[in-house]
């Protein structure tokens, strides 16, 4: 658990022992993500730590004789067989490689690559500690068309122990905002808001802070969080949101004009299907904290 | 006959009397519009001017510098006060053929006002349109049209995932798409297991795959129709929201122009593409793309809205792209691109409605300008086209602006040289150019005439800005139009001599800290002019100065006589006298012109000659033979001899020299002559009598001298002021001539003679000398030949014998 405060100094306040982890598997948004997850990295002082996995799952479906393909924009069926996928994977990984280092570089970050065969989810679990901040895509390469959360991710937010942070490129319209989203209960000095007002500082965007509560009697909770950011020398807009659904919270968050959303995995609405509903509707970078 | 009476002083110049100017100073009189004594050529401009028949073009002609332009100016100006002003003309894009703008006419002044209600418009297409796309309305349906897809996606994908789940078969996704295996708990069965299975379940397993993997291709195969769908529809609504925005603005601006059902369909058509390229508004970053925004510009190329009455334009650089307007290109990163609002006017659409007034010889020397103003005046309509793909050079695409109807009159300026030989040359001229309005050269002198020729000066003074002039000067200006049209009863309609002369008096009235050109001032500006053009004037009076020249003013002289001729280098004329020289001895019947003979005598010359010699032949041996080898030659000419007018002094000389009576030298003759010897009018008099002045002057005094000229030519005399005064003190006489014998009598003192019924001359008379003389040369002739006969014969008996 990270417990340094906030600094009005702007000075990274996340302690640097944490890695950032990025899911690599060659997929475009994948790439995306390995940006996203230099700056961070570059910004937080952290090492990063590029995990690539062969989906076992995968690799044993191409053992069947009868085993095909089928494309994911064509439809085309062609044979799948195991030495051509270990070697589309193992290039694959070449790839991801090349491109950590590459990107990395650039930046003067500290990379290493992880290779693992396995199931993705539990092998990423396997490796990530509490200060680790997870990059990744919010699909991987070929899932099923408009599909805007695979299953690595949904596996992934509400069991990963540390923050994770689910890159898609910014919206095309000009929002610039940073959104934390709270609970009335979840009190005013939380990681969520803490990790947002980094997020803003680091960007140079306003924040705001949308409260889920009903209207009058959380009043106090508004205050608080007032109190905690002035404390901490943040100017950030605080607004009650009423104890409503999914599609309020996305209407909110536009007309915030969101540019990011840091939530806590213990919101509210992040329950059973929420989550996946929520990210699903909110095409922008969300980091989910533990 | 009678000898002529010397003219009077008042016979050699036509003074202006003063008591017919009433005025002090040309302050006092009032500008005068149009010019008087043009009468023929202002009304050829009228009815040109009003004439609506296709074709009836003017051309203006007249000497250079008499005041066309400034005169057609005036009077189109004043004509076309009146008439009605012409349409404004844009030119719009054109949605359907890119290349070919649409011309669009307006009301005089509605152009502006159309141009800038579309400027108008787009900027609020620039901002609206975004305004609508970004509206939550429009988001929230395009969010409900992407959500329909990706439903419609992802339902087909879903079910085929469940119910492959369902059958225990996992569907996992790969690089490249999507594999199917049979799965237990969540996990792929090792396919070394799945070895282990019955032939049914593996059948079963195998079976179900397959039938997924078609449903499955058959769910992806219908995405991009999907797409397609969901595209038509987004376009759809697109069309809807801007329709919706739209409606307002244009629907103001068609009921706007309601009145011109152009600009409703153009405006229709905007509409339509705005519609159409809806989605380039939505381009937050840069707003709708510039290139877009500008096809609903609108390129006002004629605006007549400062315009009051028929435009009258003149081009003085007629040249086609001028004329016919351009299409102009604009560099851009090495690239030349051009649009519809970079086609400009020409000064014919300019002029379209009224008149376009044009330099002929300007026009002629610019490369197509004349082809192409023909060819629109044909055609009646201006289609613009660059001068080199009238020429064929380029290949380019470029725009084809629809051609304007055209209704403009054109008027040519030109001397009378260029009018008749287009006339001859060029078949299309009179087609198109059927009013002639010749400018007269000269004006008559009357009593009428004064006061108009003096309000005439005074308006030049006023628009030249020189002071005024008063009422000796005005007299003394009138006095040199006479002399500048070398006619006592004539005035110079040439302006730009006038012009200049008042500039110059007006200079020498400042040189002189004078308010008023007086009459003084004109004189100082004349003589100062002559005196400027004098230097070849003086090098040849010192010639005959210094001897070089042989001219004699004094005593008598057989076979020579002094002529008089005109010189003429650049716009100065001056006379000389030239002396003419016969010889005559028996012969046969030939007059030897040695100017002619040495190809120094010109046609007229010679035409001269031959009268003359048949003059003689005629009068003095009618009935025999003219027994006569005589010469003629003009003394220390060397660049060549024209024209008729040294006749008189040429029978004189010839008739001097075949009788021996010397001819006066003091006395220079001019005049043509005809076979009958009447002496006929010569041009150059004034210039003539004066050079012979000049030289008798610097010989040692003007005392007893004179001239003989054609009476005929006593009108046009307007000679010099110290030359009326040598003729008022009695020192230098004119005489004017009728009839050769007037000349002889005066040259040689002698009575010449009348024939009587018998064709005989009285005795002691000048032309019994010449018939007699010619009779001894006949005999002489006569007797030469029997002698050459005898001889001739002898010979031929000779030739006779030796054959």
């Amino acid at each position: 658990m990270v417990t340094t405060p906030i600094t009005a100094e702007g000075l990274p306040s996340v302690k640097s022992s944490g890695r950032v982890l990025i899911l690599l598997d060659g997929s475009r948004t994948s790439l995306a993500a390995l940006e996203a997850a230099a700056e961070i990295a570059l910004a937080r002082n952290a090492e990063v730590l590029g995990v690539f996995v062969e989906e076992v799952n995968l690799l044993r479906s191409a053992g069947y004789g009868f085993a095909s393909e089928v494309g994911g924009s064509s439809g085309l069926l062609r044979p799948l067989e195991v030495e051509v996928l270990e070697a589309r994977m193992r290039a694959l990984a070449e790839q991801a490689r090349r491109a950590l280092e590459q990107v990395m570089l650039r930046r003067g970050v500290a990379q290493a690559l992880r290779l693992c065969r396995g199931r993705v989810a539990e092998e990423v679990l396997g490796l990530i500690g509490p200060d680790d901040l997870v990059v990744m895509g919010r699909v991987g390469w070929s899932a099923i068309p408009g599909c805007r959360l695979g299953s690595t991710a949904g596996v992934l937010i509400h069991q990963a122990p540390g923050d994770v942070l689910l890159w898609s490129t910014s919206p095309p319209l000009a929002r610039n905002r940073v959104v934390v989203l709270l609970n009335h209960d979840q009190g005013a000095n939380h990681r969520a808001v803490r990790v947002g007002a980094e997020l803003a500082r680091r960007h140079q965007q306003p924040l705001t802070v949308l409260i889920r509560a009903e209207a009058l009697e959380d009043q106090q909770v508004v205050e608080d969080v007032r109190a905690y950011l002035k404390a901490e020398g943040i100017s950030a807009r605080v607004r009650l949101l009423a104890m409503t659904g999914v599609a309020s919270v996305v209407r909110a968050m536009a007309e915030e004009g969101a540019a990011q959303l840091v939530v806590s995995r213990k919101f509210s609405l992040f329950g059973g299907q929420g989550a996946d509903i929520l990210l699903t509707e909110l095409n922008l970078p969300v980091t989910v904290t533990a | 006959m009678a000898l002529p009476v010397a003219l009077t002083e008042d016979q050699i110049y036509h003074r202006c009397p003063l008591d017919m100017l009433d005025f002090e100073t040309t302050e006092a009189l009032e500008n005068l519009e149009l010019p008087f004594g043009q009468d023929r050529m202002l009304r050829a401009l009228e009815f040109g001017a009003s004439m609506q028949a296709s074709g009836f073009n003017l051309f203006v002609l007249g000497p250079s510098g008499a005041g066309k332009h400034e005169l057609v100016k005036r009077f189109l100006d004043t004509h076309a006060a009146g008439k009605a002003v012409p349409s404004d003309w844009c030119h719009v894009f054109n949605f359907q053929q890119s290349d070919k703008p649409e011309a669009i006419t307006l009301r005089p002044g509605e152009g502006r006002v159309f141009k800038s209600d579309m400027s108008d418009l787009a900027s609020e297409l620039k901002t609206a349109i975004p305004a609508t796309f970004e509206s939550e309305e429009y988001q929230a349906r395009i969010q409900e049209l992407q959500e329909e897809m990706t439903r419609r996606q992802q339902k087909g994908l879903f079910v085929i995932q469940e119910e492959a789940r369902a059958n225990n078969i996992a569907m996992l996704t790969t690089p490249g798409g999507f594999t199917f295996a049979p799965m237990r708990n969540g996990e792929v069965i090792e396919p070394e297991e799945y070895k282990t299975f019955s032939a049914e379940e593996k059948e079963l397993v195998e079976a179900k795959v397959e039938d997924l993997q078609k449903k499955l291709q058959q769910a992806i195969q219908q995405v991009p129709r999907l797409r397609k769908e969901v595209r038509e529809r987004i376009h759809e609504l697109n069309e809807e929201m801007v329709q919706l925005t739209l409606g307002g603005p244009i629907g103001e601006l068609r009921e706007k122009w309601s009145h011109v059902p152009a600009v409703v369909a153009y405006l229709d058509a905007v509409r339509e593409d705005v519609v159409e390229h809806a989605e380039a508004f939505q381009d937050n970053e840069n707003g709708a793309p510039a290139g877009l925004l500008n096809r609903y510009r609108v390129n006002l190329l004629v605006d007549n809205a400062e315009t009051r009455g028929a435009p009258v334009i003149y081009e003085d650089l007629p040249n086609h792209q001028h004329l016919t307007g351009q299409i102009e290109h604009r560099a851009h990163q090495g690239n030349l691109y051009t649009d519809f609002t970079l086609i400009r006017a020409g000064s014919l659409h300019r002029a379209n409605g009224g008149y376009l007034i044009l330099d002929a010889r300007r026009i002629l020397t610019q490369p197509m300008a004349w082809e192409s103003l023909k060819r629109i005046l044909f055609s009646n309509e201006i289609r613009i086209e660059s001068l080199e793909r009238l020429y064929g050079l380029a290949t380019t695409v470029s725009l084809q602006p629809e051609p304007i109807p055209l209704n403009v009159k054109v008027v040519l300026l030109g001397d009378r040289t260029l009018y008749y030989l287009l006339s001859h040359y060029d078949p299309d001229f009179l087609d198109l150019f059927k009013v002639e309005a010749d400018f007269e050269d000269d004006l008559e002198r009357d009593d009428d005439s004064y006061l108009l020729y003096a309000r005439m000066i005074a308006t030049m003074a006023r628009s030249a800005g020189v002071k005024a002039l008063d009422r000796a000067a005005v007299a003394r200006l009138i006095e040199h139009a006479s002399r500048l049209a070398s006619d006592q009863q004539k005035l110079t309609a040439h302006d730009r001599v006038l012009k200049d002369l008042l500039s110059e008096a007006d200079h020498w009235a400042d040189q002189a800290g004078s308010d008023l050109i007086e009459v003084g001032h004109i004189q100082q500006a004349i003589d100062e002019r002559e005196y400027r053009a004098s230097r070849i004037r003086e090098r040849s009076m010192e010639q005959i100065r210094r001897g070089v020249m042989m001219i004699a003013t004094e005593g008598e002289q057989t076979g020579q006589v002094n002529g008089l001729s005109v010189l003429q280098i650049g716009a100065t004329r001056f006379g000389q006298p030239t002396r003419i020289t016969a010889t005559a001895r028996p012969g046969k019947g030939q007059v030897v012109d040695i100017e002619r003979e040495a190809k120094l005598g010109g046609p007229i010359h010679s035409k001269a000659v031959m009268i003359l010699s048949r003059f003689l032949a005629n009068r003095y041996a009618p009935m025999g033979e003219l027994s006569l080898s005589a010469s003629l030659a003009f003394e220390q000419s060397y660049g060549g001899v024209e024209g008729d007018s040294a006749s008189v002094a040429e029978t004189c000389v010839l008739l001097s020299a075949i009788t021996g009576v010397p001819l006066k030298q003091s006395l220079a003759v001019t005049g043509s002559m005809n076979q009958h010897g009447e002496v006929q009018a010569v041009g150059g008099v004034n210039e003539k009598i004066e050079g012979f002045f000049d030289v008798c002057k610097q010989a040692g005094g003007v005392s007893g001298q004179g001239a003989l000229l054609p009476a005929s030519n006593v009108e046009h005399l307007m000679l010099r002021k110290e030359v009326c005064d040598a003729v008022s003190d009695g020192r230098f006489v004119i005489y004017p001539l009728t009839h050769i014998d007037q000349a002889i009598e005066l040259m040689t003192g002698m009575e010449a003679g009348k024939p009587d019924a018998d064709g005989q001359f009285p005795e002691n008379s000048f032309n019994r000398r010449v018939a007699d003389r010619l009779e001894e040369f006949a005999k002489i002739g006569r007797k030469k030949e029997s002698e050459q006969e005898n001889a001739n014969g002898g010979r031929y008996g000779d030739n006779a014998d030796n054959s």
